[in-house]
């Protein structure tokens, strides 16, 4: 599905990922993990060219997002995005924030739009927040409302960026738990994050970055029971 | 004649004999439909030179695009308006012959857009980059994130410096008796070359001009709690 061919990233002379090459299949759930600095926001922020690989290429579904003449916006459209502070849009309502892309992409009507909305907002929890303002919500319901914003669009796969990075310690697990139910229902998933214990319980694969490289990866039973790079050991130990 | 009576005479010559209000009225007239339209223009003009510089200034091959922007304001905040206004007026008449109110409406405009691209450009590097990545990541186009995400955000961070921006043009409208448009100033003058007393008409104007920017000042106020809804916890 998400095709990655010795992926360069470098900002002037300061190189972030030295040659990823990866392939992330359907229905998977990759967790990424690493210390701060190794690249792996940098390399979830190339797949949909948040950032511009310095060289390399990035195939999703067959189209290549790093061809000059690609059409990025509407590969990006199969590709949510989660952020780490939200990005929810302050000036507009929740419900606004989510049928915004649908409506004005016109993949939707503005009452198609509205209606995915209050059908997704229901499946939060968080139906009742509609019509406020983002200002009034807590930062777990703000996350919450910017995973639904991305499932308006019903894209192929998601990127977490650090979703709980920025959250109070008692926020994390209402996110967590979305996230969860996201991957029961086989959303393909790709989590830049520091939550050991999600990685553990939905990764399908988990992956260790170091230095612009993934050094190592596996299902997670092995991953964390029988690490086998050195920098993984002593990443492991120091966070587990 | 005691000081009051002397007020009220010297009122009655300014304002009321010979129905003298009718110029002010013009006067008065004139200096709306100038500001009127310089905001407008400026406003236009500021915002699409903005907006296109922060997008040309971005890509490649389109960099010269924003180059032109600079040297826009660069020119137009570097001279003084009354040249300026004397210049465009000189132009337009002589190949044109249009009038000079035509040429106001220009001036003012083109004058007050790169002060307001000034400000919106600050308006919109104010809105964290977030915001774009967020509109772009759902696959908005640039122009889309920037019309229907950053600039809205922008525009009621930036209100108190275009409100103030504006009174200053409606102020710097009084120039425009320069090139012969008969404004509330112009007005004024007229009048006090005929009564013989200058201060009288002058100090008419001024009030006209105060209440004309207590207006404006009302209707910014009233503009910024609209857009402030969001703000409410």
């Amino acid at each position: 599905m998400i095709d990655v061919k010795d992926l360069h990233k470098s900002f002037g002379d300061l190189h972030i990922l030295n040659g990823i090459n990866e392939h992330i299949y359907k229905g998977e759930k990759v967790v990424i993990i690493g210390p701060s600095g190794s690249g792996k926001s940098t390399f979830l922020r190339c797949l949909n060219l948040m950032e511009t690989p310095t060289s390399g290429e990035i195939i999703i579904e067959g189209d290549c997002i790093t061809a000059p003449k690609a059409n990025v916006n509407l590969i990006r459209r199969k590709m949510g995005m989660v952020f780490q502070h939200f990005n929810l849009f302050p000036h507009l309502t929740i419900k606004n924030n989510i049928t915004l892309a649908p409506v004005k992409l016109g993949i939707m009507t503005k009452a198609e739009a509205d209606a995915e909305a209050m059908r997704l907002l229901n499946r939060v929890g968080l139906a009742d927040k509609a019509d406020a303002y983002p200002q009034q919500l807590s930062g777990g319901q703000k996350q919450r409302i910017a995973i639904v914003r991305a499932l308006a669009m019903k894209p192929d796969v998601m990127l977490f960026d650090e979703p709980t990075s920025a959250l109070d310690p008692e926020m994390v697990g209402e996110v967590l738990d979305l996230m969860k139910q996201l991957a029961d229902d086989g959303m393909t998933m790709i989590v830049v994050t520091h939550e050991m214990g999600f990685a553990r319980e939905v990764a399908s694969r988990v992956m260790f970055m170091s230095e612009g490289l993934i050094v190592e990866q596996a299902p997670p039973d092995e991953f964390f029971s029988n690490p086998k790079h050195p920098r993984l050991k002593d990443f492991l130990s120091k966070v587990l | 004649m005691d000081f009051f009576t002397g007020i009220w005479d010297a009122i009655d010559k300014a304002l009321i004999r010979e129905n003298r209000y009718e110029f002010y009225l013009s006067g008065i007239g004139n200096t709306l439909l100038i500001s009127l339209f310089a905001v407008m223009l400026g406003f236009l003009i500021g915002a699409f030179v903005a907006v296109i510089k922060q997008l040309c200034s971005k890509k490649r091959g389109l960099g010269w695009i924003a180059k032109i922007c600079d040297f826009y304001v660069f020119v137009i905040r570097g001279t003084p308006v009354l040249v300026q206004l004397l210049l465009i007026n000189a132009v337009l008449f002589n190949y044109r012959g249009a009038n000079a109110i035509v040429a106001a409406v220009m001036c003012f405009g083109i004058n007050s857009g790169a002060y307001v691209a000034e400000i919106v450009r600050a308006g919109i590097e104010s809105i964290d980059k977030g915001q774009t990545e967020a509109g772009r990541s759902l696959g908005l186009g640039a122009g889309q994130t920037m019309w229907l995400i950053v600039l809205p955000q922008a525009i009621k961070n930036i209100l108190p410096a275009l409100g103030n921006e504006f009174i200053v043009l409606v102020k710097e409208t009084s120039i425009a008796g320069y090139i012969a448009v008969t404004d509330i100033t112009k007005a004024a003058q007229y009048i006090g070359s005929k009564t013989y007393d200058l201060i009288t008409p002058l100090l008419i104007a001024a009030v006209f001009y105060l209440i004309l920017v207590f207006i404006l000042t009302k209707l910014q106020k009233l503009l910024e709690r609209r857009l402030g809804k969001s703000d409410r916890r």
